[in-house]
């Protein structure tokens, strides 16, 4: 069987046309999936070598279609690289099963506190923070202004009372642009609208949604939103587009946009019209911002520790992450370097204080365990069904959560 | 020759580069997935040995059952369809007007091109808001969305992308009848519908059997279109086969189980073809003249 599994291997490998090159001593393999950013991690480890003579870092990008496939044939076959970098939903798998070397760093106070939490699993901590993202309103200056609308505090309450949002969001919506993006977007918006009414999604690993009432509460708050208030996009044109909601917002025909930094650049180079950038709506439970983060994880089968141990120090070390701040990329996973981040933006007349401060606030863990991934996916095509009106919300969200939890199954 | 005979590894030394290819592409991971739909694995932890547990709790898998039919609904729509339009194609540029070899090739651009690339704009073109269908209609239908609308849609672009490979078949069939049999037929007295009845189709038959066996292959494997317009929504209603074993394999990191569905998958082909085969053979000639 052995030999079977490592031909299958092979022929996985075939198939991706990769070739790991043999790694001599003071050799790092480096993995992500952004290419952006890889360009900043060139940077960052060009001034890491000019430190470190003896260690040379090779940044390696695999494209986020084949990552997570990718990466689990190579763990397979003892061909991962020796730090990569993990996502909350897919780093439980491989720190479960000892793939994953646990960080054990002193540095760890300057760290991104959320992000810490996000990869301790086991009471171990997984990987280095590297970069984070909230959730904040981006608005369309001159629509909000011409509806007589504070984006600056909306509050949106199920109950209906003092719900100053949902006034604002039908004062929004003319013709055809629609007042704000409610939609089966996960970071962006459900999950944040579950966290500010005070349910829950998970408890530890196992999905708990269907079975807490405030969790239901604001789904059926947001499914209205589509189906009977018309304040938002229908479900039909969100659904199988995920960037629909960017799209139509940059086209100025959606005036409240609640989102996260990953849109800033799409944001800035696309909209032809003022925009501005608000804190997130509040719910009864105030503002509760999904916060993730991608961090740097470094493989058991390293076959370089000292060096990989040291390529970890420097990326959880302010000047490690520097360039991905300055750069504009992301908000960087050492606080030290976040200002070069904020003064980026601020260049391009862009602040970025609403991020921070749902950082700093009461945050809503994005999904953990080792298949968050196939949970999160079985749930997405029943709640799909909930948006679109083909589902009530409460048999809907059972029966996602029952598919959910029979894909985390073992 | 008699040398060859002599000594048969020359004859193997001149297979041997495809060879490699066959086993090494075909045979091999055929052997790999047999035996990987007896283990549970993965991909990260050690593979371990369960025997036909994985075929057990596949085989009584609701999610396999609703999915097989899918499939079966999704074959029975594109494989009549996609055979009928090529063969009306085919006989319509068989006529040999100017211009029909330009639209020979025009037909099978479609079939030439990347099925997610297609996916992708047709998924554009089905758009209810700013979609090219809707605004030609001017009424709004929400085509990949609605239960009883999406997977005719995702079948009607597939039959889409493969009337023009079936058409050239079908050409290429035609080319081989000779013209008597057609001119006898016309000097007996038979229209051209009585030609195409009981003169045309009977000696397309070998084409009729390869079309249909390599076009219910493919219709029973399609994954790429699925995936780019609706990835198996909504609720499942376009959820084929081939879709559901890769999120097993790859998103619930479950490969022994979906080792055992492509197992299963892989079996029924077999007796289907099978099938298809005894049918036609007792049917077929390849004898023309």
């Amino acid at each position: 069987m052995r030999v079977l599994l490592r031909l299958f291997a092979v022929l996985v490998l075939l198939g991706g046309c990769s070739v790991t090159p043999e790694k001599d001593t003071g050799t790092v393999t480096f993995r992500l999936w952004d290419e952006q950013v890889a360009r900043a991690y060139e940077e960052s480890f060009a001034a890491f070598t000019k430190q470190n003579p003896g260690i040379t870092v090779t940044v390696e990008v695999v494209p986020w279609a084949d990552y997570w496939t990718k990466l689990a044939t190579d763990i397979g076959s003892g061909t991962a690289p020796d730090v990569l970098w993990t996502n909350t939903s897919n780093f439980g798998l491989y720190a479960d099963n000892g793939a994953l070397l646990p960080i054990e760093d002193p540095q760890r106070a300057g760290w991104t506190p959320s992000v810490v939490d996000l990869y301790t699993r086991g009471g171990k901590l997984w990987g280095v923070p590297q970069l984070w993202d909230t959730i904040a309103l981006y608005y369309n200056k001159d629509l909000v202004t011409k509806a007589g609308v504070d984006p600056a505090d909306l509050t949106w309450n199920p109950a209906g009372t003092g719900d100053t949002f949902l006034p604002a969001a039908r004062a929004l919506t003319t013709g055809n642009v629609y007042g704000f993006n409610a939609s089966l977007d996960n970071q962006g918006v459900l999950w944040d609208f579950v966290g500010s009414n005070g349910g829950a999604w998970q408890d530890g690993d196992a999905f708990v949604f269907a079975d807490r009432p405030k969790t239901v509460e604001a789904v059926q708050y947001l499914v209205d939103l589509i189906g009977e208030e018309h304040v938002a996009p229908p479900a039909a044109d969100t659904t199988t587009n995920g960037d629909k909601t960017l799209q139509l917002f940059t086209q100025g025909r959606l005036a409240l946009f609640q989102s996260g930094p990953y849109h800033l650049r799409a944001i800035h180079e696309g909209a032809s019209f003022p925009w501005g950038i608000a804190p997130m709506l509040a719910g009864p439970a105030g503002r509760v911002s999904v916060v993730h983060g991608v961090a740097a994880a470094a493989s058991a089968a390293t076959r370089n520790r000292d060096a990989t141990g040291q390529v970890l120090r420097w990326l959880g070390s302010a000047e490690g992450v520097r360039p991905i701040a300055e750069g504009g990329y992301a908000f960087p996973g050492v606080t030290a370097a976040e200002p070069a981040f904020t003064a980026y933006w601020k260049k391009q007349g862009v602040d970025l204080r609403p991020f921070l401060d749902a950082a700093r606030g009461t945050t809503f863990p994005a999904p953990v365990g080792p298949r968050a991934g196939a949970g999160t996916t079985a749930a997405g095509s029943v709640l799909e069904q909930v948006f679109l009106g083909q589902l009530g919300v409460e048999e809907g969200l059972r029966r996602a959560q029952s598919a959910a939890n029979d894909a985390i199954e073992e | 020759m008699g040398d060859a005979e002599k000594r048969p590894w020359v004859g193997y030394a001149f297979l041997a580069p495809s060879l490699v290819g066959v086993v090494g592409f075909l045979v091999a991971p055929v052997v790999v997935v047999a035996v990987m739909s007896l283990y549970r694995w993965d991909l990260v932890s050690p593979a371990r040995w369960v025997g036909t547990a994985n075929y057990r709790v596949v085989l009584t898998d609701p999610a396999l059952i609703r999915s097989l039919a899918v499939t079966a609904l999704f074959v029975v729509i594109v494989v009549p369809a996609q055979t009928g339009l090529g063969l009306c194609t085919a006989l319509l540029l068989d006529r040999r007007l100017p211009g029909s070899v330009v639209f020979r090739a025009i037909f099978v651009v479609p079939w030439i091109s990347a099925p997610l690339a297609l996916g992708v704009v047709w998924r554009w073109i089905l758009d209810p808001s700013d979609g090219a269908l809707d605004a030609l209609l001017g009424q709004r239908v929400e085509w990949l969305t609605s239960p009883g609308l999406a997977l005719p849609a995702v079948a009607a672009v597939t039959v889409w992308t493969n009337v023009g490979y079936v058409a050239l078949f079908f050409l290429a069939g035609l080319a081989g009848i000779p013209g008597q049999y057609r001119e006898a037929a016309r000097i007996d007295g038979a229209g051209s519908w009585q030609t195409l009845r009981l003169v045309t189709l009977p000696l397309l038959r070998p084409t009729t059997f390869f079309v249909l066996t390599t076009g219910l292959i493919a219709a029973f494997q399609t994954f790429d279109t699925v995936y780019a317009m609706t990835r198996g929504g909504p609720g499942g209603r376009t959820d084929v086969i081939a879709s559901l074993i890769y999120r097993e394999a790859f998103t619930s990191f479950r490969m022994g189980r979906a080792a055992a569905m492509s197992v299963l998958l892989f079996l029924l082909l077999i007796t289907v073809t099978v099938a298809q085969q005894r049918y036609f053979r007792r049917r077929t000639t390849y004898e023309v003249a």
